[in-house]
């Protein structure tokens, strides 16, 4: 493989976008979770709650998907908040 | 024991007796009686092994900070009181989300260790019946400062 094609192959790997995944726990508060995700990324109250919802309902939710140094970020701060947090290539 | 808001923006935290005091004390020995500590606990949900790396430089020790300056904080709140005067604990808006992360810790660290899930108190041997009450009340401490104080 030439320079170049491993260049390229590393910087498409680089842009693939990550999702910040949260999962369910039995010990944070629900409405505390949705203080964390207005909190921490900005959201609405009513979309926090949409995905604090899905969090408990469906026992994770990928609240976040974006370039992999922010992913990080974001990762870094839901566990500073406490939450059990996961990161994941996105498929899309 | 007695917490309620106070008019001027305050937790109001009233301890009546040296049971009152031991429970606020056991937050910090709760939230430590863990073989593996939360900054841990929570890395070994991150993921792809590769991610670990640099989790474990740069991240862990941060959080491992965070989590110990929230005990540390409270156990210095408390050491503070005189307590045979009765003196309330007050807990204002600036100090609510130390609060509420080091009651976190506790009852994250309780339910690492007893795993409750939905058991009744009734049924429970005496040990786990008192870490079961104090986990909830370390909630219901944690529901005030959100409602009142975390919470615009």
């Amino acid at each position: 493989m030439s320079e170049t094609q491993s260049a390229t192959l590393e910087a498409t790997s680089l842009d693939v976008p990550w999702n910040v995944v949260v999962h369910d726990d039995p010990v944070n508060l629900m409405n505390y979770v949705t203080w964390v995700f207005v909190k921490v990324f900005g959201y609405s109250e009513i979309r926090a709650t949409k995905l604090m919802m899905e969090v408990h309902q469906a026992g994770k939710s990928i609240v976040w998907t974006g370039a992999k140094e922010r992913a990080e970020l974001y990762t870094q701060q839901l566990q500073g908040f406490q939450l059990k947090t996961s990161m994941e290539r996105s498929s899309e | 024991m007695k917490a309620a808001p106070t008019l001027d923006g305050r937790i109001r935290i009233d301890l009546e007796s040296k049971l009152d005091w031991m429970v606020m004390q056991s937050i910090s020995h709760d939230a430590l009686a863990v073989g593996v500590d939360l900054a841990d606990r929570l890395g070994n949900f991150l993921g792809e092994e590769a991610l670990k790396g640099d989790w474990e430089d740069f991240v862990r020790p941060d959080l491992k900070q965070g989590f110990s300056e929230q005990l540390e904080y409270i156990e210095k709140v408390l050491g503070a009181l005189n307590v045979d005067a009765r003196e309330p604990v007050f807990i204002v808006k600036e100090d609510a989300e130390i609060w509420y992360g080091g009651l976190n810790q506790a009852r994250l660290a309780l339910e690492e260790r007893y795993h409750f899930d939905s058991e009744n108190p009734e049924t429970m041997s005496p040990g786990r019946r008192t870490a079961w009450f104090r986990s909830q009340f370390y909630q219901m401490l944690q529901s005030l400062l959100l409602d009142f104080l975390m919470r615009d």
